[in-house]
């Protein structure tokens, strides 16, 4: 399973972003179970708002595709030569935002119930608002009423377009530096585990599992974050020795002259994970961040990313344990009294 | 410009004219170098190295058997030069050759030196620096020797001298230092931005009907070889490199940097118009062609100054210079016999450990000793002879005198190379075509070897093919032997002969402004390479060319792969430990919610949503947040209405 025919990244991005929309999905579903399917019900309702839930995801997926479908065409038709010049700066610049990417929904998914409730705080709130609102007449109120009337179809319909649009964009910009042929396996492997964890979390399965699962993908996840941002910053080195040899060092190959000698930690004339392909150093290259010509760029980047992701765990779990950020005065404790809708909803939306 | 310099040279050559016809002359040139400023081809102004304030420089002339006295005075202020005469045996005189750092330490800015030697062969030939790669910057002229006893006078009325050469609108130090920096890896020579025919550019030659005109032609350029033909005209070539050859008959001859031939161009009975002469650089040699380079340059056979100027005509063919090969030399020497002494050189490309791409033969890529090479020999006493006293980076051959020396050169690079010999005309006894691979493993005997070969001291190499050349070591002296490219000259496609040291050592007397040179520089004038006197065969401290690349791991990649495999396992460890740690006590939420205050206010809460089936129980403990989050609801949700 080489990195031609399977791009982790994509994977990753594609199975955290459907993930959350099943989430968004899965909530809302139950929730209108819990206030309209039960014995006092109104099953009318009920329906007419699964319908809605459902009809949401749908247009929303059937939007997303669309997009999708048309950016890859854009992609394909204008060409990547376009790029060519600056590729490196491209590769850099998506590995940069892969990393960041990575780095904070790793987090999230390490306690993905907090994912859950984030969720099920926002869509509470969000079908709390309008009714707190008694808003001027005019435009924007006839939308507003829209949206009150078509919640349940609009929150399923805005998150599965927001989180498809951004896997979308994400993976076209992965695509486009590898093979195109290294995107399908992963888009649709992470959409199907994604929905798998997404039903497991909904059905409550499994719990011991699913958490090793999840920590043992995202320590993956971390992984790959850590070779991204390596390469990213090795991608803006070799751009920049591309510039100074005059042309693309590439084409020079493995050699000598493909790499800048004084900036050079290590070089190995074999083992590249860019020429043919790269074989089975592609797969370490996506995985550890493997490269045959190491910078002190890349390999101070690589250090220096696993100290920050190794101080913010440790700073998150300080704050959960402490209740406040190491450093910092321990704050007063904050006590919202919930009298009225108002306090409610603004101390939870911050 | 060419009007002036015809006039000085004139000068030069009425006041020895008179002497030099009955006996041998001597003639004396008095030569400030200094820097000018030139733009020989219109596009851009430049500092140009000249001599007594003028460029190009003046033109060597003088009889066989005359001595030449050449005072130096360097004026350039900021750069060292010395002076080598092209082709020039220098019997007697090796330290009278030039290069740097071989056969005298070079002459310092401020510092004056004298070149004093005899001419005993007939022919073209030329002057140029040989320190620093510095020629192309202006320094480079012809020396024409004339012949009392030219087998060919009675076939010419008049003598011209034509030099064609490449231009540089940049100077050569900051070109030497891109081209031999990390920042072009792969060697590619700085591509001129002009081509120039006597210096110059739409060059009018005068010439009268009917009359037959002997061109000494000299290639004093830099890097390009030049395609040159004369449009309606056939050239019947009588000499190469100082050789006289059989006359032989072209439509257009190849000159490399530093070949010269003199060819008989005779001018049509009557004719209405001018014809163009076209020297067009050897493309082939450029790793690329800029957009705004014109490889051509063109000049006219002026029959009338009223008729009108053609452009030349396109080629419709590929270029089909005449073979020197062919060539057969006019006394017709015979080949040599078997050699007393084979040397076999490699010709590599390959970049060392400051990532600069340099030139080899076999494995060494000459860099210039601490003692000059010359004084090596001529101080190290009966060691003299062993090859190790010059140094491993000189690749220094020692010769016995009289030995017969065959030289193979294999050429392992894509490029052509002309090869130089100070000191010699070798005997051409073999090239190969392109990409025939090397003179060892092509089967070819000395059977096959030319009877009567050309001979010359520059011979052009063909792309990944072999050339044999063999000659006499009947000139003591330190000869190099290096490609012309003067790019390649400075990435260290050079080797050294030590011609009879021992007789050297005997016979030779060093002026003291050639020491005197030595010392205004700190450069030491005795020892080895190294310039150890005690121990000559000690060569520790010699000068080196930089360690090869690194080919794998060093400790430095070890030690940095190292800390990475730590980091990243101490932070999955991390990660691992964060997610699986309990977070039933999690007080990081930014609020804690009172449900206390909540509860009674609305009848159903929607509590349930949390509490019953969509939170996954267990999942990171979410369980334990789900009292905050039936807060949560409860604060803020209101039963939905549908």
């Amino acid at each position: 399973m080489a990195d031609d025919i399977f791009s982790v990244p994509v994977f990753l991005v594609v199975f955290r972003e459907s993930l959350e929309a099943v989430i968004v999905v899965s909530i809302l579903l139950a929730f209108l179970k819990q206030t309209l399917d039960g014995p006092n019900g109104d099953k009318t309702a009920y329906k007419k708002l699964v319908r809605q839930v459902w009809l949401g995801t749908a247009l929303g997926l059937l939007i997303c595709l669309i997009i999708g479908g048309a950016l890859i065409g854009v992609f394909y038709t204008i060409g990547v030569n376009k790029w060519e010049l600056s590729e490196n700066n491209y590769e850099g610049a998506f590995c940069l935002i892969a990393s960041v990417i990575i780095t904070f929904v790793g987090a999230a998914l390490l306690r993905i119930g907090k994912m859950q409730e984030k969720w099920r705080v926002k869509l509470a709130a969000s079908l709390e608002t309008p009714l707190s609102m008694t808003g001027p007449a005019g435009r924007w109120s006839a939308v507003k009423r829209f949206f009150e009337k078509y919640a349940m179809f609009g929150l399923p319909f805005v998150t599965v377009l927001r989180e498809g649009i951004e896997a979308i964009v994400f993976v076209a910009g992965v695509s486009f530096q590898a093979p195109a042929k290294s995107v399908p396996l992963p888009v649709v492997v992470g959409l199907l585990v994604g929905l798998a964890v997404g039903y497991m979390l909904y059905r409550g399965g499994s719990s011991t599992r699913l958490q090793i699962f999840l920590v043992v993908s995202t320590c993956l996840l971390y992984l790959v974050a850590a070779g991204l941002f390596s390469r990213a910053v090795w991608a803006f080195e070799a751009q920049r020795w591309s510039t100074t040899i005059g042309g693309d060092a590439a084409e020079i190959g493995n050699g000598p002259g493909s790499y800048d000698i004084d900036n050079s930690v290590w070089h190995v004339n074999c083992c590249s994970p860019e020429l043919n392909g790269g074989g089975g150093w592609g797969f370490f290259k996506a995985i550890l961040g493997w490269t045959n010509s190491a910078t002190y760029g890349s390999v101070i980047s690589y250090n220096v990313y696993w100290i920050f992701v190794i101080l913010g765990f440790l700073a998150l779990r300080y704050r959960e344990v402490k209740g406040h950020w190491p450093l910092m005065a321990t704050p007063e404790p904050q006590e919202v009294v919930l009298t009225t809708e108002d306090a409610g909803v603004k101390g939870l939306q911050k | 410009m060419a009007s002036t310099r015809a006039l000085w040279i004139l000068a030069f050559v009425t006041l020895f004219a008179t002497t030099s016809l009955t006996n041998a002359a001597t003639i004396t040139y008095d030569f400030d170098i200094s820097w000018v400023t030139a733009n020989p081809d219109g596009l851009a102004n430049r500092p140009t190295i000249g001599i007594n304030g003028q460029w190009p420089i003046p033109r060597i002339e003088a009889d066989v058997g005359d001595r030449i006295i050449v005072n130096v005075v360097n004026s350039l202020g900021n750069q060292s030069t010395s002076l080598h005469f092209h082709g020039l045996f220098m019997n007697g005189s090796t330290h009278m050759d030039g290069p740097s750092q071989t056969t005298q330490c070079p002459i310092p800015p401020g510092g004056r030196f004298t070149y004093n030697f005899t001419i005993e062969q007939p022919g073209t030939y030329w002057y140029h620096s040989h320190t620093h790669g510095q020629y192309p910057d202006g320094l480079r002229g012809p020396l024409i020797v004339r012949d009392p006893e030219n087998p060919f006078k009675e076939m010419y009325d008049e003598e011209l001298v034509l030099t064609v050469s490449d231009w540089y609108h940049d100077q050569m130090p900051g070109l030497l230092s891109f081209f031999m920096s990390k920042a072009n890896p792969t060697g590619a020579e700085p591509v001129p931005n002009s081509a120039l025919l006597n210096e110059t550019q739409d060059l009018k030659i005068a010439v009268q009907a009917g009359k037959t005109y002997l061109f000494r032609m000299i290639n004093i350029g830099a890097f390009a070889g030049q395609y040159v033909w004369f449009e309606g005209h056939n050239m019947t070539i009588l000499e190469v490199d100082g050789v006289y050859t059989q006359p032989a008959v072209a439509s257009m001859i190849y000159l490399s940097a530093a070949q010269r031939c003199s060819f008989l161009i005779t001018a049509k009975e009557n004719s209405s118009t001018n014809f163009p002469i076209v020297a067009s650089m050897d493309t082939d040699l450029f790793d690329k062609l800029p957009d705004d380079l014109n490889w051509n340059v063109t000049g006219w056979l002026e029959y009338d100054s009223k008729a009108p100027y053609p452009t030349p005509k396109v080629l419709d063919q590929p270029f089909e210079p005449f073979d020197d090969m062919k060539l057969a030399s006019w006394d017709t020497q015979a080949l040599l016999g078997e050699p007393d002494q084979v040397v076999t050189l490699n010709v590599i490309m390959d970049n060392l450990g400051d990532g600069a791409n340099y030139a080899f033969f076999n494995n060494i890529t000459y860099t210039s000793p601490k003692v000059p090479t010359l004084y090596t020999a001529l101080t190290a006493g009966e060691l003299a002879s062993e090859a190790a006293v010059y140094g491993e980076y000189t690749h220094s051959f020692v010769l016995e005198r009289g030995q017969v020396v065959e030289l193979v050169v294999n050429n392992l690079d894509s490029g052509k190379h002309p090869f130089h010999l100070h000191g010699h005309n070798f005997q051409a006894v073999w090239r190969s075509e392109e990409e025939a691979g090397t003179f060892g493993d092509s089967n070819v005997t000395s059977e096959e070897f030319t009877k009567i070969p050309m001979r010359r001291d520059t011979i052009v190499l063909f792309p990944e093919g072999n050339i044999v050349l063999r000659f006499k070591a009947d000139n003591p002296g330190v000869w190099l032997f290096h490609c012309h490219i003067e790019w390649h000259v400075q990435s260290g496609l050079m080797a050294t002969f030590v011609e009879a040291p021992l007789d050297l050592q005997k016979t030779l007397q060093i002026p003291d402004d050639h020491y005197a040179a030595c010392k205004a520089s700190g450069i030491p004038t005795e020892g080895n390479a190294a310039a150890n006197t005690v121990n000559l065969l000690d060569l520790s401290g010699q000068n080196t060319p930089p360690g090869p690349l690194p080919t794998g791991f060093t400790t430095r990649g070890i030690v940095a792969l190292v800390f990475s495999c730590i980091s990243g396992i101490l932070g999955v460890a991390v990660v691992a430990w964060y997610g699986f740690a309990d977070v039933g006590d999690d007080k990081s939420s930014p609020v804690s919610v009172s449900r206390v205050a909540a509860k009674g206010v609305y009848e159903q809460p929607a509590a349930s949503l949390g509490e019953d089936s969509v939170s996954a129980p267990g999942v990171g403990n979410v369980g334990a947040d789900r009292d905050e989050i039936s807060a949560v609801g409860g604060g803020s949700g209101k039963p939905v209405s549908a």
